[in-house]
C-alpha cells in the first residue's frame, strides 16, 4: 500500500495528466465557469398571493399540515397547533424569538417545554415536538430550508422528535430553487432542505410517510409584510 | 424462499447473456421489476412534462459537470482545502484496497465494532461490508432497502431503489425471520415501522457512521447528501464521527450549482419534485454533529476513465437511475444479470471501464442501442455512443485471438466480408443460397426451423425466404425499355 501522501500526489498526477486537453490556470477556470450556459428558469413568474398559495398547496401535496397567520396572532397560533398536536414533551431552540413566548402559549399546563442549552440526545429523544424558525420556502416544490442557525435549532432537534412544527414567514417564500440560492450566496455551513416529512418507497414503490425523521410536519405560515 | 445471488463482482460474475437466463426463467422478479419501473416512469414523465426548462436544466448540468471533469484536479484541491480548514480530514484512495484500508484504520482508532451506514453505492462498488465483517466490524445498513438486502442476503439491483426486485411479501417474509416478528403483515407501513424500530436503537447507539456523497462542493468544501426517510439525517447528526466514502468525480464547483442538479436530480430518480431530506454539511461545526469528520477520495480507475475523451462523460453521471428505468433491456432483465452494483445502461459503460476492459466485456452489448438512456439522462451521457465505443474496444480485444476462428460469428462474417467484395462471388452465393434455404422454406414463403447454428435465429423468429428472383436477374432479364419521356 502507498504512503497516504503518495496516493494523493499519484491521484492528482493521473488526472493532470489525463486533462491535458483543459484550461489549466484560474483565471481561464473562473471564465470558462462563468460560460457555462444557464438559460434555464432564474426568476418566478407567480404574483406574491399565487407563489403562497403554491407553497402551500405543494406542502399539502406532501401530507404536511399549513395554517396561515398573522404576526399578531402567531403566539396564539403555535398555541392551537401544540394543543392539537396530542404531544405533550416539547423541545425549541435557544435562540426562539421571545415574541413567540410572551402569551401563555409557552406555559399551558400539561405541557413540558425544554429549551435547547446543550440537550442531550436522550433528552431530545424524550420530546415529541419540536418548534422551529427556517431560513427560506421554495414554493416550486414546497421545500423549506433549515440553516440551523439559533432559532432554527441544531440538526439533531429537529430530527428526534416525531412532530416538527416550522413557523415560515411569508417574506421567506420564493418561487424557484434559483431564487433561495440567489438569496444565500453565502451559504451556512450547515444546510438542510426539507420537502414534507421522512418517506420511503423502498417497498413496491408504495410512498409511506415516516420513516427515521418526524412523521408530522406543521407549518404556520406568518403573513408579514413582504 | 432463496433468490439470492453471488455478490455482485464483475471480476467473476457470468457474461449477460448466461447471467441473465436465471431471471428470464422467473416471471417473480421480472413482474416485480416491472411493476417498479412503470410506477418511476410514470411519476417522472409527469414531473418532468411540468418543467418547461427541463431541456435548458439538462443542458446547464451537462456543462457543470462537464467543466468539473476538465478541472477535476484543481476542483478537488479545493475542495481539500476548505474542508480542512472547516476541521474535516481528507484521504485520498487509488485504488478499492486503499480505500478499504484507510476506512478499517479510521474505525479502529474509534474501537468501533459496529457502524452504522447511510446507503452508498460506492462502498458496495469497494466490497466495503464483507472486509469489514471479515476483520470483526459489524456495518449496519439504514436505509430501508439496504436493509431488506442486508438481512435477507440479498444483493442490489438497482442504484436507487436497491430492493425493487423483492415484493412486499418477501420483505415480510425477510423481516419476519431476521427480526423474529412473527406476527408482521405484509402492509408496506407495518413492514416500515417494522424497520424504524429496528434502526432507532442503532442511530443512538453506534457513535460511528458512514456515508457516500452525491455531491462534494469545491467552493466550500461541504458533502450533500440526498435522501427520502431520514436515515441519512440520523447517521449525518447522531454519531461521534463520520466517515464519508466519495468517488473523486463526486465534485461541483460552486454552491450554487446544486440549484441546477437538485432540479434535476430527484424528478429523475423517483418521479418527485423534491426528495423529503437533503443535507449538506461542512467540515465539522461544534455543538451539532459529528465532532471528527473524515472524507475518503477514491480515485479506483476513474483517472483512467478522465483520460479517454469520449469515454470521460461517464464520469458526469449523478446516479439519478433514469437510464435504466427507462431501458428496454433492464426492463426485462432486473439489475443482477448485469454482475455489478452499477445495472443498466450507465452500468454497462461504467462497469467494464472501473474493470479496465478486463472484465464485464459482455455488458456494452447488453443494450439495443434504443438511445432512451441518453434522452432522460439529466446531464446528457450519450450512452449509446460510449457503448459503441466500448463495443469497438472488446472487438479489438478479440483480434489476433487465434480462439477467434473457432466463432461462428467472427468465421460467418469473414465469410461475408470475402462474398460482399465481389459481384460474381456474391450472386454465385445468392443461386446457392437460394437451394440451400429452398429446402427449409415452407408453402407460405417463410422458414420456420433451421439446424445447426441457424437455429440461434429462427428459435426466437421466423425468417423470410429468398425470393425466386433477385432484383438483378429481374432487371436484366425485363431488357432495354423505351423511354417514356422522350420525344
Amino acid at each position: 500500500m502507498n504512503a497516504p501522501l503518495q496516493s494523493r500526489q499519484q491521484i492528482l498526477e493521473r488526472i493532470r495528466a489525463a486533462t491535458l486537453d483543459c484550461a489549466q490556470d484560474p483565471a481561464m477556470r473562473a471564465e470558462a465557469y462563468a460560460a457555462l450556459p444557464r438559460a434555464y428558469t432564474r426568476h418566478g413568474q407567480l404574483s406574491a398571493e399565487a407563489r403562497l398559495k403554491l407553497m402551500i398547496e405543494r406542502l399539502r401535496e406532501y401530507d404536511a399540515e399549513v395554517v396561515e397567520t398573522t404576526p399578531e396572532a402567531l403566539p396564539a397560533a403555535i398555541a392551537a397547533q401544540l394543543a392539537a398536536s396530542g404531544k405533550h414533551i416539547f423541545v425549541a431552540p435557544y435562540g426562539t424569538p421571545a415574541a413567540w413566548m410572551v402569551t401563555a402559549a409557552w406555559q399551558i399546563t400539561g405541557f413540558e417545554w425544554n429549551i435547547d442549552h446543550g440537550l442531550t440526545t436522550a433528552e431530545i429523544e424524550q420530546a415529541e415536538g419540536v418548534v422551529t424558525a427556517a431560513s427560506c420556502g421554495i414554493s416550486d416544490s414546497g421545500t423549506i430550508v433549515l440553516h440551523h442557525s439559533a432559532s432554527e435549532g441544531r440538526r439533531v432537534l429537529t430530527l428526534l422528535p416525531d412532530w416538527h412544527l416550522i413557523i415560515l414567514r411569508a417574506s421567506q417564500v420564493v418561487e424557484t430553487l434559483p431564487e433561495y440560492f440567489a438569496r444565500f450566496q453565502q451559504p451556512s455551513g450547515l444546510v438542510t432542505w426539507i420537502s414534507g416529512p421522512s418517506a420511503t418507497a423502498d417497498i413496491e414503490m408504495t410512498r409511506i410517510k415516516g420513516v427515521h425523521g418526524p412523521r408530522f410536519l406543521n407549518v404556520i405560515l406568518v403573513r408579514d409584510k413582504s | 424462499m432463496n433468490y439470492s445471488h453471488a455478490e455482485l463482482d464483475p471480476r467473476k460474475a457470468h457474461p449477460f447473456p448466461k447471467a441473465v437466463l436465471p431471471v428470464l426463467r422467473n416471471p417473480q422478479l421480472r413482474k416485480n421489476v416491472a411493476h417498479a419501473i412503470d410506477v418511476i416512469q410514470t411519476k417522472r414523465a409527469r414531473l418532468v412534462a411540468e418543467k418547461d426548462d427541463w431541456q435548458e436544466l439538462r443542458t446547464a448540468a451537462s456543462a457543470i459537470r462537464a467543466h468539473a471533469l476538465e478541472n477535476l484536479g484543481a476542483y478537488l484541491e479545493q475542495f481539500e482545502e476548505r474542508c480542512t480548514a472547516a476541521g474535516g480530514t481528507v484521504h485520498w484512495a487509488a485504488d478499492a484496497d486503499e480505500a478499504r484500508r484507510i476506512i478499517l484504520d479510521l474505525l479502529r482508532q474509534e474501537k468501533a465494532s459496529e457502524v452504522i451506514k447511510i446507503k452508498t453505492m460506492t462502498s458496495t462498488e469497494i466490497q466495503l461490508n464483507p472486509f469489514l465483517e471479515a476483520n470483526g466490524v459489524s456495518a449496519f445498513e439504514t436505509d430501508l432497502a439496504e436493509i431488506i438486502l442486508q438481512l435477507g442476503g440479498e444483493e442490489p439491483s438497482h442504484i436507487v431503489v436497491p430492493a425493487l426486485h423483492v415484493n412486499r411479501s418477501q420483505v415480510r417474509e425477510i423481516f419476519a425471520r431476521r427480526m423474529g416478528l412473527k406476527n408482521l403483515s405484509d402492509d408496506p407501513k407495518e413492514l416500515t415501522n417494522a424497520a424504524r424500530t429496528y434502526l432507532r436503537q442503532k442511530f443512538l447507539a453506534i457513535p460511528t457512521a458512514i456515508s457516500g456523497a452525491n455531491f462534494l462542493i469545491a467552493e466550500t468544501g461541504s458533502v450533500a447528501v440526498v435522501e427520502s426517510e431520514g436515515n441519512g439525517r440520523m447517521c449525518l447528526t447522531l454519531p461521534r464521527t463520520m466517515i464519508t466514502l466519495a468517488g473523486i468525480e463526486k465534485v461541483l464547483p460552486r454552491f450554487q450549482d446544486l440549484e441546477v442538479m437538485l432540479q434535476l436530480l430527484a424528478r429523475s430518480a423517483t418521479g418527485e419534485r423534491m426528495n423529503p431530506y437533503t443535507s449538506l454539511w461542512t467540515g465539522v461545526t461544534a455543538g451539532d454533529g459529528p465532532q471528527s469528520f473524515h472524507v475518503v477520495l477514491l480515485d479506483n480507475e476513474r483517472s483512467s476513465i478522465l483520460a479517454k475523451a469520449k469515454q470521460r462523460q461517464t464520469l458526469k453521471c449523478i446516479r439519478c437511475a433514469a437510464c435504466m428505468n427507462a431501458c428496454p433491456v433492464y426492463r426485462q432483465t432486473g439489475g443482477h444479470a448485469y454482475g455489478s452494483v452499477y445495472p443498466g445502461p450507465i452500468g454497462a459503460i461504467l462497469t467494464p471501464q472501473l474493470m479496465q476492459m478486463k472484465f464485464a466485456q459482455s455488458l456494452p452489448y447488453a443494450s439495443s442501442l434504443c438511445g432512451a438512456c441518453y434522452e432522460v439522462c439529466p446531464v446528457k451521457i450519450n450512452i449509446p455512443d460510449v457503448l459503441l465505443e466500448l463495443r469497438a474496444q472488446v472487438v479489438n480485444q478479440e483480434r489476433g485471438r487465434a480462439a477467434r476462428y473457432f466463432d461462428p460469428m467472427y468465421v460467418g462474417l469473414r465469410i461475408a466480408n470475402l462474398l460482399f467484395s465481389s459481384a460474381r462471388l456474391f450472386h454465385a452465393a445468392q443461386r446457392l443460397g437460394r437451394i440451400g434455404l429452398g429446402l427449409f422454406t415452407r408453402k407460405d414463403g417463410w422458414i420456420h426451423s433451421l439446424p445447426s447454428i441457424g437455429a440461434k435465429w429462427t428459435q426466437t423468429r421466423d425468417l423470410r425466404g429468398l425470393p425466386d428472383e433477385s432484383f438483378h436477374e429481374w432487371w436484366a432479364k425485363r431488357g432495354p425499355q423505351p423511354d417514356k419521356e422522350a420525344k
